[in-house]
Parts: C-alpha cells; structure tokens; sequence
C-alpha cells in the first residue's frame, strides 16, 4: 500500500503536467522578470555605472516562448532581423527540439516542419517537397555552415542517415522563395542547418544510436564532435559514421517483380566537419561521403541484384569579415566544392556513370547601416563549374568528355523600418554563359506591434538549370523556371507562453523545366521548358513553450486546382499532385517530468495521397488514392547520475504505419517502403573543458 | 552576437529608469534651477510610474530630493525639471514642447523618434532589444540645458 502511495506521490506532478498540455492551459501569467532581477533587486540598481547601461535590455527577461519567436535569425535577409519581422515565413528549430525528439535524422526533423513532404525520386533517393511541389532537382537549397549541399549536376540533394542531427545547433528554413539572395537552388525554400561551434562545444562529445526495425536494424550510427575557443582561436571538429537502412519491408514494382530492402537498402555515411577561425578570419573543410544500396533502379527490379551509388562531396570555405567602420561590414568568401552524385558501376541497361563537377565560388558583400531605420546590402557573387565525365564516354551534349559554366551574380537589399510599417526590397540578377540572364526582385512589408504581428510579401525566383538539363536540353535549349509567390502571414502572441500564426500563400511557376521522353522512335530523354506549375494553401502554427515543457501544432493544406499544367505531376483530382497529401497535421510536444527525465511524442498525420499504382494493357499509369495514415513516435530521454552521460530510448512509428515515399511524378517507380516501428537507443557522453 | 536570444514581450520600465536617472546626472540645469528638490513629472498614467515613485523614494540627485510628480492633462504642467513623456501621450508631445517654450525642463520621450519631435531625448531599441537613445542637441540648447560628452557618446544624436 505504501508503495502504491509513493508511485502515486511521484506521478502527481506529472500527471498535472500532462493535463495542463492536454487542455490546453497556456494562459497561465507568469510574474514579469526583468532583466534587472538578475543582479539583486535592490536599489543598488540605480548605483549602476554608466557603461553598463549599454547592454540593458529594453524588454527584460524573456520567456522560453519569446526567446524563440524574437530570435534573430539571417536567413531571410542578410541584416539579422527577429523571425516575427524577417521578410520570409520562417521555420527555426532548436537544439532542444531535436535532441528532445529522438529524431533520427533530418527526414524525422524537416517532416515536422509545415509545408515539407519527402518522396522518392530514382534508385532509392529520397528528395525534398515543399508545399506540395516537388523540389528535388536544385529547387530547394540546403545550406550546412554555409556550404551549399546540392550537386552541381543534378541539383539534388538526398536525405536518408545522412548527417547527424546531434551535431546541430540550429535550423532556419525559408518555407518560400530565397532566390534574392541566394540564387538559383531557393526556388521554393532555402534550410539552413547551423551545426554547434566552437564556443557552443567547449568540449567533447561522443553519441551513438542504435534502431532496430520488425525484421532488421535500421540504424548503427556513431558521431564525435569536439570544439575549443581560446581567446580569438575558435576550433571545432565533428565526425559521424552511420550505418543505416532505407526499410525492411518488400519493394515490388510494376511488373511483379520484388525484393526483401533488408539487406538490400542501406544508407552509409562517413561525414567530417572541420572549422578554424581566428578573429574575422575562418575556414572550414567538410568531406560528405554517402553511398545507398539499391536494387529499385528506375521503378524496375535491379535483376542483377544489389547496386552502390555514391555521393561523394568536398566542401571547403575561406572567409573574411571585418567591421570596417561602425555603420559599415565587409564579407567576402572563397569556396570550393567538389561534388561526384550517383556514381555507380551501371546494371541492367543502364551504364557506368562518374561525372564529377567543381565549383569555385566567389562572392563579396558589404553591410551598410546608414541608420538604425535604414540597411542596404550589396555584393556580387560569381562561380566556375567545371564538370568531367571520368568514363570517358562522350557524356555531355558537345560530344566532349567535359563541360565548363561561369555565372555571376549581383545582388541589392535595402531594409526601411518605418513606424507604421517596415519596408525590404531587393533584387539579384545571375548572367549564366549557357542559359543567359535571370533578374528576380522582391519586396516585403512586414512590422511587429506589440503582441501582434504581420507580413505580406512577394518573390520572384528562379530555378537554374542544372549541368543535366543543359546537358539533355532538347533542339529548343533551356531557360530557367521562373517563381512568383506571394505570402501573406499574421502572428499574434497570446500570452508569453503561447504563440499563434497562419499564413497563407501562391505560389506559380512558368517554364517549368520537365523531364521527358521523345515520341518517335529514338525513345530519347530529354530535358525541356514547358508548361506552368504551382499550389496555393494555407498553413497554421500554434506553440506553447514553458520551462518545463512544450507543444507544438501545425496544420498544413495546398491545392494545384488551376495551378499545374503538367502532366507528369497530375493526378485525377485537380486540386492534388502525386505523392503529396493535401492535409498535413503536425504534432511534437514534450514534457520535463523532472530536471533529469524529459518524455516526448510527435506525431504527422498523412491526409490521402495519390501515387501510380501500376500500368494498364495500353501503357498509360494507373493512378489510385493511398489510405491516410498517422505516424505516432516517442522518446523518453535521461541524464543519468554520471555527469554528462544521457540516455535516450524511444519507438519511431509506433502504429507501425509505415509510411512509404511516393514519387511525385509519373516516372515509372512504385511507392518506395519507409523503416517499419522502430526502436531506438541513444547513448551520448559529453565531457566539458573547464 | 547570440542570435537565437528573443525578447520578452512588456516593457522593462526598470531599465528606462534607469537610463533616466542618468540624464538627471550627467545633464547640467542652469545654476537657477540647480537649488530645492528635482521633480520628474510624466503625463497621464503609465507603468513607469511606480518606478519613478520608487527612484524618487530612495534616492537623491546631488544632494537634492526627488520628487515624482503626476500630471493628468498637459494644462496642469507647471514647475518641474524633466518629463517623460509615456508611448500613450506621444501625440501630445509638440504640444507639451510649445506649452514649456524654452523653460529648462528636459523633455524625455519613451517612443523612437519623439527627438525629432520636439523631446530633446528619445528612447529606441534596436534589433537585440538593447535600449538606447536619441539626442536632440538644437532642443537641450533652447531649453538651456548642458549635457555631458560621457553621455552624448552613449547615445545618438539626431540633431
């Protein structure tokens, strides 16, 4: 009886905890803390010097909810502006979020976030949607520390156990166009992953995660990462080796023929990340080598059995900022990237394929503060692509084994911060020696008052034609694919622990670059510029953020009624595209049921989805709805008595609905099976320098 | 800079006074008004109130009392040294100017951009939610005010 009373004692708090979550009581009013109480609130306040007024903050102590909502965050502009006034609709992920969610990898991250789906493209790559448009082939850019990760070749950039999500620090996605400021690959939306640095390490820390799915292990993964400052010398390293796998289900394509993926899917990453920097002074090198397994080619059984494909990268980053004056920043930056994506030895009919490319890129920019009310940014980028076919087999359109691009680049931003209203306008213009000119403007309107704010704002984008579609353009050539978007989006603060937003957006985009196969009997495949394609929708956020615990709730919708043109993304019903559910319900909530234990649930609600279930007697898709489905996953994580020691347990898919990845175009590839349930353990040490 | 640290939501009103106090400190008043008991007046309520209630309660200026005196309307002003102008009554703020023609009262406003206005100091924010403020030299002149370089290095003057 008496250890019945304990049990009950102890589940008290958390069960209140739990029920405040559950009904919702975000209108609990904490006291104001200001930042004064941080000395001794007394008095000797006013005893202060006068040099020490310079760091007083105007608002005090924030909340956890505040501090998340009024961050300052770069991605949207290049003068750091808080997420409720960037000129962009923002996503920011913490630390916190992640490490709390179990997440797995950066698929378990970015399906969270409202608007971004995964499918699967060919020979098991898993790719990028964004607002029900399929955005793998460079149409949205993925930064990590400023490296841009999409190939040069084909644009793409795979996900899949790929990096380790313990290593981040941060991520800011544009959930819209990016292209103002970062060119041709944020067509649709720029991530922008920050992993920790130096001063955010102080030390070493070694994670490793083991998953194991109904019929085999899903992941065997283990990262480093280390980091010292001293003085002016900042240094940091982070190394991860992941041994994962893409399911163990059956993969069966549309011709019967099938295979058992355990065994037959793995995704294998070796990955470094090195950074040294020394005042305004810094460089970085990252090696990224990932290879996948497969055995689905283009939709069709691999007879052969098991193939590799590798995506081998190398980045590196020579940066300089220096504050020239007060009012004025200079950045200037050299990188390199070399880059070989799905490099294999060839099977079936399909041949060899090494093609490396390397882009040297250069870019300068100046930050002038003329006044706190009035920004401009200027700059200019250029970069050199040079792209090799290493089998030597007649690859590029000119007959040649190699092929050469030059772009350049200006940009301009001016930033206005009026009472009523503050005002951003920029425009960037590339000059590509293959495919000509692109000029995209844009223009912003955003302002913050008091508990409320909003933004409406327009972008013109563009997605640059990659070496692949230069390379197979047909006799017409290849332009870039224009954007317009226009994004309207109100936030209202309801109390300090509680934030709501809805935006809502239209996105359309002309020239559509489309992959096809030519009618006559050359059977060719070629790359052309045709058609128009885009979503409308709508998406809304509710977070409630306290110390001891948090819940978050979004709801996206799109539709492509009278948007899209294009065949190979249509589906019977206009409004919706292949692969991608129109209804999209996210849900990450945790609680800290003591300083020690955090307990933690997500769950994705799936509404229907289309996807090409099979050919007919005549050849044409066979195009049928997928059930909706719900993905329900927990994580239970402990900082157990060992200082610095932490364990995580948890359970991805917990219905075990297994999700599969649908490709978002008519291109010959039945559904691909996502992991099964999935339990994990995570064991992470970290040992801090004094 | 930490660029993921947000701000709280209301104002820090400890933090205006603060800076306040130092204006009466570092700003010189002609030797006439320099004798009796400072008062800082603010018009119509606001919740800097109780702060200045609380200033004025516990400390002195060189030796001189303060005193906190509330106005309701801008026809009550009369006999004071500084008044804050409160984000409420900003409208009023030209008005109080021509009301006090070139009396030594220094006139601060809480708004960004209440400098240009009339108000010889103005308090801003700026994107790290740092307080900071504007200097209207033209207004402290015609009010016969001095004020010190240590503080004019800390703030912005605008003219």
């Amino acid at each position: 009886m008496n250890n019945l009373l304990n049990i009950a004692l102890f589940l008290r708090p958390v069960v209140k905890k739990i029920l405040l979550l559950l009904f919702l009581i975000p209108f609990a009013v904490k006291s104001q803390t200001d930042s004064l109480l941080l000395k001794k609130d007394s008095i000797d306040i006013y005893d202060m010097s006068i040099d020490e007024l310079i760091k007083l903050k105007a608002h005090g102590v924030p909340s956890e909810m505040e501090s998340l909502i009024n961050s300052l965050i770069s991605v949207a502009s290049k003068k750091p502006l808080n997420v409720r006034e960037s000129p962009s609709v923002i996503t920011l992920i913490t630390e916190e979020e992640i490490k709390n969610s179990g997440a797995r990898d950066l698929i378990d991250v970015l399906r969270l976030v409202p608007g971004i789906n995964f499918g699967v493209d060919i020979e098991g790559v898993v790719g990028i949607g964004m607002r029900g448009n399929w955005a793998i082939e460079g149409k949205v850019l993925v930064l990590l520390d400023g490296q841009e990760l999409n190939e040069t070749v084909t644009g793409t950039v795979t996900f899949g156990n790929r990096y380790a999500v313990e290593h981040i620090k941060r991520i800011e996605i544009i959930r819209g166009p990016g292209s103002a400021i970062y060119g041709g690959y944020a067509e649709y939306g720029v991530i922008n992953i920050i992993t920790k640095q130096a001063e955010d390490l102080n030390g070493i820390n070694i994670t490793t995660t083991y998953g194991q799915m109904e019929k085999d292990y899903g992941r065997k993964n283990l990262s480093i990462s280390a980091g010292k400052r001293i003085n002016d010398l900042r240094i940091s390293f982070s190394g991860f080796l992941g041994r994962g796998q893409r399911s163990d289900q059956i993969y069966k394509d549309y011709y019967g023929d099938s295979y058992s993926m355990a065994g037959n899917s793995s995704l294998n990453s070796s990955f470094a990340n090195i950074a040294v920097s020394y005042k305004g002074l810094s460089l970085r090198a990252i090696g990224d080598y990932y290879n996948c397994i497969i055995r689905d080619g283009y939709g069709e059984v691999i007879k052969q059995g098991p193939v590799k494909t590798s995506f081998n990268n190398l980045f590196s980053e020579l940066k300089y900022v220096k504050d020239l004056n007060k009012k004025l920043n200079l950045s200037a930056r050299v990188n390199y990237k070399n880059q070989s994506p799905w490099k294999s030895n060839g099977y079936d009919f399909d041949l060899p394929y090494f093609v490396t490319s390397t882009r040297i890129f250069q870019n300068v920019s100046l930050n002038y503060n003329s006044s706190r009310k009035l920004n401009f940014v200027f700059g200019s980028e250029c970069y050199q692509d040079y792209a090799i076919d290493r089998m030597k087999s007649g690859y590029f359109s000119n007959g040649g084994n190699n092929k050469n691009f030059q772009n350049y680049a200006g940009f301009f931003q001016g930033q206005l911060k009026l009472q009523p209203i503050n005002l951003i306008f920029g425009t960037r213009f590339d000059s590509h020696s293959e495919f000509g000119n692109a000029l995209v403007p844009r223009v912003g309107l955003t302002k913050k008052y008091d508990k409320f704010h909003y933004k409406i704002l327009f972008s013109r984008a563009f997605k640059s034609p990659t070496i692949d579609n230069i390379n197979f353009a047909d006799s017409k050539g290849i332009k870039p694919e224009y954007t317009n978007v226009y994004e309207a989006e109100i936030g209202y603060k309801i109390n300090k622990n509680s934030f709501f937003s809805i935006n809502a957006y239209d996105i359309s985009t002309t020239q559509a670059i489309v992959y096809y196969t030519s009618k006559d009997s050359s059977n060719t495949d070629f790359y052309s510029n045709f058609g128009y394609t885009g979503t409308k929708g709508i998406e809304l956020e509710y977070r409630f953020k306290e110390k001891w615990g948090y819940f978050n709730l979004n709801y996206a919708y799109y539709s492509s009624t009278n948007k899209s043109s294009v065949d190979v993304y249509s589906t019977p019903e206009s409004k919706s595209l292949l692969a991608f559910a129109n209804h999209r319900v996210n849900l990450n909530t945790g609680i800290n049921i003591n300083k020690n234990l955090s307990l933690n649930s997500t769950a994705s609600y799936y509404g229907k989805r289309w996807f090409v279930s099979g050919i007919d007697s005549a050849g044409n898709s066979i195009k049928e709805k997928m059930d909706p489905l719900l993905l329900l996953n927990f994580f239970i994580r402990y900082q157990t008595p060992i200082k610095g020691f932490n364990v995580g347990l948890g359970v991805y898919d917990a219905l075990n609905s297994k999700l599969n990845f649908i490709q978002p175009y008519d291109g010959g590839h039945a559904p691909l099976p996502g992991p099964s349930r999935e339990f994990i353990i995570r064991l992470d040490y970290t040992l801090n320098y004094k | 800079m930490n660029m993921s640290t947000g701000y709280a939501q209301e104002k820090d009103y400890k933090a205006y006074t603060l800076y306040v106090y130092n204006f009466m400190k570092y700003i010189e008043w002609p030797e006439i008004e320099s004798k009796g008991d400072f008062i800082i007046a603010t018009i119509g309520n606001s919740p800097i109130d109780n702060e200045f209630k609380t200033l004025a309660k516990s400390k002195k200026l060189k030796g001189r009392n303060i005193v906190f005196k509330k106005y309701n309307s801008v026809e009550e002003i009369d006999n004071c040294h500084l008044i804050f102008i409160p984000s409420k009554e900003y409208a009023t703020l030209k008005n109080i100017n021509s009301i006090i023609k070139q009396k030594s009262i220094l006139l601060v406003s809480e708004n960004e951009g209440g400098a240009y206005k009339g108000a010889s100091i103005s308090f801003a924010v700026n994107d790290e939610d740092e307080l900071t403020f504007d200097i209207n030299r033209k207004e402290l002149e015609n009010h016969k005010l001095k004020i010190s370089s240590t503080l004019v290095n800390l703030g912005n003057v605008v003219k």
